[in-house]
């Protein structure tokens, strides 16, 4: 930059706008794969009583809404006939599955791999490339049964030793991915990792097709966990030798895979090129390339200019606006499932008693903040389910809606009386809050709305900001701060969103009874019953509020209106039913 | 003059040692750390991944071990990325070197022809309007200029392309290629012009107006000399002297990449990658990156400092 | 290379000296005949006035957001607008001048001052000094700023400093360390100067380094100086918004210029709400041309080779 020779703050200012675009402009892309939609969700909490509701997404766009008038295509689209093209954040080419360090290499992958179990609209497993499973009376042993010709891009056959080959590789100890397989805690995986066994005792290869693992004790996700993508033994396994995984590094670039398209170049930081995999199990795609264009910006004008068939926006009623006003997209709602929350810190005397919580809960207008301002871009929450999730429910649930009058009689109960500067106190101890967020508009929005809604019920809020993701988080784990923003990464079994508050996972919070729930709702796989576990584990989190629910996401889907086949899955993404899709 | 080059490449030796250790501590010191980013990791695991990248020991001997395999021609593999730092370099920063170059062309082309002019025509309607525009660009974000300048040209009129390097999907080759990569520069490039002629402009501006003043101009007015020679021949000479400096400082800057102009228009450069690898800590790219700029800047001051000393042999160093 | 500068320097340099009447008062006296100059303080001065002032007879002034009334264009209520939380545009357009405005020439002139009094003490006295300060300006280039900016704001939180003063300590910490570059600028001007002849009269003269620095140096560094400083006041008005983004500026709601800008940065209040960008854009750019229309008055009077009778 060429300010640099005259003034270092002019530098800085331009380096620090870009992260600020960064922070805006991340919203809509981030959803990505995150993009999730069941239309008919309205959760109730939405009824708080809040002074105006201005034009929210409600009513703009409840069911998905086709293309009004094709006319409008864009001629750069038109002109494109064998190929799609999706916005993607920055994948990194690391394209081997468990070993991407960069969430938007997940995308690719999960376009280049179909895993052996998946997951439908309602997070329910499905079958993949594996033809079905069963799964023991102890629900220790799960035995997985491939389909019939399945064939990696190269030709080669996929048989059970890959299989064995991608699970054991997890457990080696130099491995540096994520762990979900090793945390299933197969039986003598820990074993091999400690270099104590030369394979894995609870993996039993059967035949060809076959194949079973023991657990050792009981895991409601393991069957989606260890039915992931299966890497090629063949290919990723020529070179491997125990306690090295180096040489896995220099195949991410040219990856041998078995999902519906196949890699044909990464261009970094610009494309990830795909063509037809003519092997795929289910029958060569029906269009022939599909491309991933990187956007780190904004990605109106790709999509107003038809150099891009698919978008993800965050849905506020301006976006929803001139979405429909462009008039050749597809556009289909969705809400996230995720849910976003403010940490309290429990270690904190004051935070300690669930009704100061509950009164910060109640003396909070959330409607306003989440709702209101983002312009329907998102719903409150009041438990830890989204409400896509076939475990969610509003039946029992308090909403605490924004209500300063329950939140001081609430605060009067718990002993903090109002003193004389208007900030309630207790045994000469001040009621303050002091609050952590990274910076955002939404922080800002938070924080102007908290710090007026808080002082009116006597609580002094004293507000902080970070500049990123990670510099919070170092702060938060120092157990400085009484509340902290965050939000869960995507759930798709409901016991994802309530392990944090098992065994102490969540600081100070300890309750037998939603271990033991929690436990139970493991070591079932009965829908039914599991719902009612939850249901019951739901009611008591939302009493007594270990963390503040805040919210849900919504964003809105635009999709080119030449492109046939589209189906939305709030949890795998569009590697769904990319397969399908056709251009008119 | 001989001594005076050997003392500075020693100091220039020295300073980069001490940038290094400098640098190297800044980075550990930022609160955060590569595994921390990811909340999903048990303590444990937490604890077992800092083992494999060796987060877990004492800044002192993974400074050792990191400038022992800079010496080595190692500069480390991205954690977040999964390549090679270097091979990272090679795919990003000719990128930003491309939009750098050519809109530094500019910049110093335009802001020597304005400069000049308007320093001749000090106060004239031309020198107002410039002044205006320049501090017009200045006071509002180039967020606002690149997005209004997309939304005009792109959108609107659809006469050049939304960003990025390339047509999505091109498999242009060759010339064509070229041509596909010079037409997506046009905006980015002017954008660049723009935000940085200003400051150039006003500087040559006032070294400009220094010289009209003095005598040997009037000397050479008193000739007969045409105007035009004079201005360019005997003034815009003595004018660009001080600004000689400056070519220096450019080093740096040339490969730095700008963050931001990158983002509006999705320029696969070295800017975005490093913002990117700053949020998530990835120490190894952050490293050499901060390094290799550091090595740039050195050597520009030195650049500079030789320039300034040959352009004006008074000058003692 | 040829000589520039030789012929009537000594006679101009020795003029300076017989001047026994202080330059500085000389000029602000011709300073106040510059129209234009008077006109750019005028405006500035009335920049503060207005901003300190202003808000006391606002409606609108304890900042209360207003749901009701969110994002509303420019009425007879509300003269520029409300914002997304229904506040109103113009009062916190006149709250946020006054930190703007205060930060800005503030660290502006701070960064200035450190920049030029190292410079010019390198350049002048060459030597150690200068291969020292130079240095230190080298290894402070190096320096990448984002860690800089992460680690003051963690220990600030760490130490509990109130977010209110944040910001003017980390404006302190950003003009100590971020002065090299117009350290260069004034160094290698004043390497020039120091050549020159009437520099090697007043060496002859043997006048006192103060007098040679202060009557003679200085005003010739001075047209350089306005240029740097006319032009780093808006970045430095906008910088303000840039650190509190890494948590180190004002915290919201309190809004500045810089803040307010932001704040409406994506595709779509930019094409459909104006009002949230363009007031506090103009204020910037009125504040930054009455700046340089008054540093451009300044130039002419200070930089003793222009005529100064015009």
């Amino acid at each position: 930059m060429r300010k640099q020779r005259y003034s270092g703050l002019i530098v800085l200012w331009l380096l620090a706008l870009s992260v600020v675009l960064a922070a805006c402009s991340s919203s809509p892309q981030s959803t990505q794969t995150e993009a999730a939609s069941t239309p008919s969700s309205t959760p109730s909490a939405n009824e708080s009583s809040s002074q105006a509701n201005q034009g929210t997404g409600e009513h703009l766009l409840q069911e998905p809404l086709p293309a009004q008038d094709l006319s409008k295509l864009p001629d750069r689209a038109k002109q494109r006939n064998d190929a799609i093209i999706v916005t993607l954040t920055n994948p990194s080419g690391a394209f081997t599955p468990y070993f991407t360090q960069v969430g938007y290499d997940g995308n690719v992958n999960s376009v280049l791999y179909t895993p052996l179990v998946r997951v439908d609209t309602n997070g329910l497993p499905v079958p993949g490339l594996a033809e079905k499973w069963e799964v023991s009376e102890d629900k220790l042993t799960y035995t997985f049964f491939l389909r019939e010709g399945l064939k990696y891009s190269d030709g080669s056959p996929m048989t059970t030793e890959d299989v064995e080959f991608t699970w054991t590789l997890l457990h080696d100890p130099s491995y540096d991915g994520l762990n979900s397989v090793v945390e299933t805690n197969i039986k003598g995986g820990k074993a091999y990792k400690e270099g104590k066994a030369d394979s894995i005792e609870g993996i039993h290869v059967i035949d060809e097709k076959t194949i079973s693992v023991t657990l050792e004790e009981t895991n409601a996700t393991a069957l989606t966990v260890l039915g992931g993508p299966i890497l090629s033994k063949a290919y990723y396994g020529k070179d491997y030798k125990f306690g090295n995984l180096d040489y896995i590094k220099n195949l991410h670039a040219n990856p041998i895979t078995n999902g519906p398209y196949k890699l044909e170049k990464f261009i970094p930081g610009q494309e990830v090129r795909f063509v037809a995999n003519e092997h795929y199990i289910f029958g060569k795609p029906k269009t022939e390339y599909f491309i991933y264009k990187t956007t780190e910006g904004d990605t109106w004008q790709f999509i107003e200019t038809g150099e891009v068939d698919y978008g993800s926006f965050s849905a506020t009623t301006d976006n929803i606006e001139k979405l429909k006003g462009l008039g050749f997209l597809n556009l289909i709602p969705s809400t996230a499932s995720n849910y976003g929350y403010n940490q309290f810190n429990l270690e904190r005397d004051h935070l300690k008693d669930k009704r100061v919580r509950q009164a910060l809960t109640y003396g909070l207008n959330r409607q306003l903040i989440y709702v209101d301002s983002r312009q329907g871009a998102g719903s409150l929450a009041n438990i830890p389910s989204s409400p896509i999730l076939w475990s969610y429910t509003e039946e029992g649930i308090n909403p605490y809606p924004y209500d300063p009058e329950k939140a001081k009689q609430l605060l009067d109960e718990a002993g903090w009386k109002v003193g004389a500067d208007g900030i309630r106190e207790k045994d000469g101890k001040k009621l303050q809050i002091n609050y952590l967020g990274s910076k955002s508009p939404n922080t800002d929005i938070f924080i102007a709305v908290a710090k007026e809604n808080y002082k009116e019920i006597g609580v002094d809020f004293i507000p902080e900001q970070f500049p990123d993701f990670n510099t919070l988080v170092s702060k938060v784990n120092g157990g400085d701060f009484d509340m902290a923003s965050f939000s869960t990464t995507i759930i798709s079994d409901p016991s994802q969103g309530v392990s944090s508050f098992i065994k102490g996972e969540t600081k100070g919070y300890n309750n037998p009874q939603i271990d033991e729930l929690y436990a139970k709702g493991l070591a079932t796989d009965d829908i039914e019953e599991r719902k009612k576990i939850y249901h019951e584990m739901f009611k008591i989190l939302n009493d007594e509020l270990p963390i503040m629910f805040t919210n849900y996401t919504k964003s809105v889907i635009a999709i080119n209106g030449r492109i046939d086949g589209f189906e939305l899955n709030p949890l795998a993404g569009i590697a769904h039913s990319l397969p399908d899709w056709e251009l008119k | 003059m001989r001594t005076y080059l050997l003392r500075r490449c020693l100091y220039m030796l020295l300073i980069l040692i001490g940038a290094s250790l400098l640098i190297f501590f800044l980075y550990s010191l930022t609160p955060g750390d590569y595994v921390d980013n990811n909340l999903s990791l048990s303590e444990e695991r937490k604890a077992e991944l800092r083992e494999i990248h060796g987060l877990n020991k004492p800044i002192l001997e993974r400074y050792v071990n990191w400038m022992a395999n800079m010496f080595k021609g190692d500069f480390g593999y991205s954690l977040a990325q999964q390549r090679p730092v270097l091979d990272l370099f090679q795919d990003y920063i000719w990128n930003s070197f491309l939009l750098a170059v050519v809109s530094t062309f500019f910049t110093w082309f335009f802001a020597v022809v304005v400069g000049v002019l308007t320093a001749y025509k000090q106060y004239s309607l031309l020198d107002t309007l410039v002044m205006v525009g320049i501090f017009a660009a200045m006071s509002i974000p180039s967020f606002f200029i690149g997005l209004f300048l997309i939304k005009v040209f792109a959108v609107d009129l659809k006469i050049l392309p939304p960003g990025g390097m390339i047509t999505t999907g091109s498999r242009a080759v060759g010339w064509e290629y070229v041509a596909q990569v010079l037409h997506h520069m046009l905006l980015p490039v002017a954008v660049m012009v723009l935000l940085g002629v200003g400051s150039l402009t006003r500087y040559f501006r006032s070294n400009m107006l220094e010289v009209i003043k003095q005598d040997y101009v009037r000397t050479a007015r008193a000739k007969g000399l045409k105007e035009r020679t004079v201005l360019y021949r005997h003034a815009l000479k003595n004018a660009m002297l001080p600004a000689i400096t400056l070519i220096g400082f450019e080093l740096p800057g040339l490969f730095g990449g700008s963050i931001i102009i990158e983002k509006i228009f999705n320029w696969p450069g070295i800017g975005q990658l490093y913002m990117q690898s700053f949020t998530v800590r990835d120490y190894p790219l952050l490293m050499g990156f901060t390094m290799f700029l550091a090595i740039l800047t050195v050597v520009g001051t030195f650049i500079s400092d030789i320039l300034y000393h040959t352009s004006d042999p008074r000058v003692r160093l | 290379m040829s000589i520039p500068t030789t012929a009537g320097r000594p006679e101009k340099a020795i003029r300076a000296l017989d001047v026994s009447d202080s330059l500085w008062r000389q000029s602000i006296r011709q300073l106040r005949k510059n129209k234009l100059a008077v006109a750019g303080f005028a405006f500035i001065a009335f920049m503060f006035l207005i901003c300190f002032i202003g808000p006391l007879f606002s409606p609108y002034a304890d900042g209360k957001i207003n749901p009701a009334n969110m994002h509303q264009p420019p009425s007879a209520k509300h003269w520029l607008g409300t914002d997304l939380l229904g506040r109103d545009v113009l009062t916190r357009l006149l709250q946020a001048g006054r930190i703007s405005l205060t930060v800005g020439l503030a660290s502006m002139a701070l960064s200035m001052t450190i920049g030029t009094v190292l410079g010019i003490v390198s350049g002048y006295y060459r030597g150690v000094v200068d291969q020292i300060i130079m240095r230190v300006a080298d290894l402070l280039f190096t320096i990448p700023g984002l860690p800089i900016l992460f680690i003051m704001g963690a220990l600030m939180s760490d130490w509990k400093i109130p977010t209110d003063y944040r910001l003017y300590l980390v404006m302190l910490m950003l003009s100590i360390i971020g002065w090299p570059g117009v350290a260069r600028l004034v160094r290698s001007q004043m390497l020039t100067l120091r050549e020159r002849e009437y520099m090697q009269a007043a060496d002859v003269l043997g006048l006192s380094d103060k007098r040679k620095l202060f009557r003679h140096l200085l005003p010739n560094v001075f047209p350089l100086l306005i240029v740097i400083a006319t032009l780093s006041i808006g970045g430095a008005i906008l910088s303000e918004s840039a650190l509190s983004f890494f948590g180190l500026g004002v915290m919201p709601p309190t809004p500045t210029w810089g803040n307010m800008i932001d704040a409406a940065n994506n595709v779509i209040d930019f094409e459909k709400r104006p009002w949230l960008w363009i007031p506090p854009g103009l204020a910037i750019f009125l504040t930054v041309i009455a700046i340089n229309i008054f540093g451009d008055g300044l130039r002419d009077v200070l930089d003793p080779k222009q005529n100064t009778s015009r």
